[in-house]
């Protein structure tokens, strides 16, 4: 199976690896390859063996995760990253994105979320946590009642309604509630916002979160 | 002892001069005399001029002493003691003001020092006083810094260990009832839901626990990003709104003075959201070649009184620990200003 995502894991704790790993060995498509306890380790790995995807903890010892993601995207050709932490702070995913990663995994969702983080990776998205989008909206629609920003494309009424929901930091399930609509039907709105706003790649994201002074450039 | 200083002393007696009004002038300079010279000369003065009075006037007294020259005596004898009274009043007077001022004397003002002028043993009292003030101020401010240092250290310590140990046990049990509800195990499902939202919400809970612990931006990613991140944390979950302006030009502090701004911002952000009803508050950190300052700026409903509770002596001791000032103002526009000036000087 050559079209199988190749990934390296990074955590310093074992049983945290053993439990990532036999989640991600049982989802087709994805299978881990190799295991690294620390940054400098990981590192080594990837610059070593043809890996796909690196999934990173931040806080690791001898080489943190942000800085061990600085090192491995310096490179040409270099494989996505995936951080994984127990913070939720936005400081801490946009460095993530700075440092060249594609998403962040909050672990207390990471039952939920990472397959699906993965799967985004590899097709070239980024994963946003439910928490930090509804900032990026908040800190968009304060934007915009400043007068900077001006909407890149005008969203449906029912989008507007996501959006602000969003921003007021409900789950899709409460929106699906709120609208009487369904938890799908939520999720396609909220992808068709975030790529209408510009938030959808990666690259956009990192800018735009720059623009809106969320990061220091 | 000249005739000037004699009656100089003696005018300083009958009108109670303050001992600073000694000042540096010449002939006042002169009688700045030891005290227990002072002393001996008053009573030797004394002691001549009542036994000039008894050889130069014709009084004597008799075999037999005679009431009349009893009471003469009586009254000599009273006014020898009452002259030498007065004189040595006058010259312990300095010393007993500056028992005074000392008894009155609030410690607890950092800075604050006796007056070191006027009456030489007063002067050099007042001196001694205040080196011991002194040594005693520095020796609380190393005090205090170690104190908050090692409180800092063990939340770090206990922040780690939550973080590590407690935090990747309840991630590998999230994980681990993944894979088994993934199973699909129908009889025993709701129980490993219930393990399963239990093993979240505990994360939840340390991962709260852990950040307020250990302000583990600061350490990650640098002040500026540190303060910003609180000041967003605020206006998001209080219902004041919060600005911040945050120079990107800072001199390099310390990792101690960087936590000592971060700890002073926090407890006054926590301060302005909880006591001054406030609307708006305003975070700045600004540099200049000499100094750091940052202020908070609420436009609530001011101070009453100053506050003496926890958390400002707090903010005042991790000032004084790092060399720095902490002022606490009424707002330009009503409400309240906390800032913290710290020198780049100390920063070496
Ligand atoms: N920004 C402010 N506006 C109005 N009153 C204030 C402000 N900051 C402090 N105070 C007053 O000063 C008092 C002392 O504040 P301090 O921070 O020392 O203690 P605290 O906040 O009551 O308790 P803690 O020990 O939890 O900080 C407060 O109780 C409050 O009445
Ligand atoms: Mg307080």
């Amino acid at each position: 199976m050559s079209d199988e995502a190749r990934i390296l894991l990074a955590d310093d704790h074992a049983l945290v690896r053993r439990g990532v790993r036999l989640i991600l060995d049982a989802s087709p498509g994805l299978r881990v390859v190799a295991e690294a306890s620390d940054g400098a380790e990981a590192v080594a790995l990837t610059r070593a063996s043809d890996i796909d995807l690196v999934i990173m903890d931040v806080a690791m010892p001898r080489m943190t995760g942000l800085q061990a993601a600085r090192e491995i995207t310096s490179h040409d050709a270099h494989p996505y990253i995936l951080m994984l932490s127990m913070f939720d702070n936005e400081q801490y995913f946009f460095e993530a994105l700075k440092a060249g990663a594609s998403g962040y995994v909050l672990k207390s969702v990471v039952d939920h979320d990472l397959v699906t983080a993965c799967r985004a990776a590899v097709r070239g998205e980024s994963f946003l946590y439910p928490g930090v989008e509804s900032a990026l909206v908040r800190s968009y629609l304060e934007r915009i009642a400043r007068g900077e920003a001006i909407p890149t494309s005008v969203l449906t009424a029912r989008e507007d309604e996501v959006v602000k929901l969003i921003a007021e930091g409900h789950s899709s399930k409460e929106i699906a509630r709120a609208l009487v609509i369904s938890v799908k039907t939520v999720e396609r709105h909220r992808a068709n916002v975030l790529e209408k706003l510009g938030m959808r790649d990666r690259t956009e994201l990192t800018r735009y979160a720059i623009r809106a002074g969320l990061v220091e450039p | 002892m000249g005739a000037i200083t004699h009656l100089q002393l003696i005018a300083d007696v009958f009108m109670d001069r303050p001992f600073a009004m000694y000042d540096c002038g010449d002939v006042k300079q002169s009688m700045n005399l030891p005290l227990y010279s002072k002393v001996c000369l008053i009573n030797g003065a004394v002691f001549a001029l009542g036994i000039t009075v008894l050889v130069v006037s014709p009084a004597t007294v008799s075999q037999q002493v005679t009431p009349r020259e009893l009471a003469v005596l009586t009254c000599g004898l009273a006014l020898i003691v009452v002259t030498n009274a007065l004189l040595l009043h006058g010259v312990l007077a300095p010393l007993s003001r500056l028992i005074q001022r000392m008894d009155r004397f609030n410690i607890g003002a950092p800075g604050e020092r006796l007056p070191e002028r006027g009456d030489r043993v007063a002067a050099s009292v007042a001196k001694s006083f205040n080196a011991v003030l002194t040594r005693l101020e520095l020796e609380r401010a190393e005090g205090n810094a170690r104190a908050l240092a090692a409180q800092e250290n063990e939340r770090r310590r206990i922040a780690q260990e939550l973080h590590d140990e407690v935090g990747q046990s309840l991630t590998v049990v999230l994980l681990s009832t993944k894979r088994a509800l993934d199973m699909r195990p129908d009889d025993i499902e709701n129980e490993l839901t219930l393990v399963r939202d239990s093993a979240r919400a505990s994360l939840d809970e340390v991962r709260r626990i852990v950040r307020g612990l250990r302000p583990g931006v600061l350490e990650e990613l640098g002040l500026v990003t540190a303060l910003g991140a609180i000041a967003q944390e605020f206006d998001m979950k209080s219902p004041v709104n919060v600005r911040h302006q945050l120079t990107a030009r800072l001199p390099t502090l310390t990792a101690n003075t960087e936590l000592v701004i971060f700890r002073v911002a926090q407890e006054a952000l926590t301060n302005a959201s909880r006591h001054a009803t406030a609307k708006t508050v305003d975070m700045r950190l600004l540099a200049d070649p000499e100094s750091v300052t940052l202020s908070i700026t609420d436009d609530g409903r001011g101070m009453s009184t100053e506050g003496n509770g926890e958390g400002i002596r707090g903010m005042r001791e991790r000032a004084l620990a790092v060399g720095g000032e902490l002022r606490i103002v009424p707002g330009t526009g009503g409400g309240t200003e906390v800032s913290l000036r710290i020198p780049v000087a100390s920063q070496q």
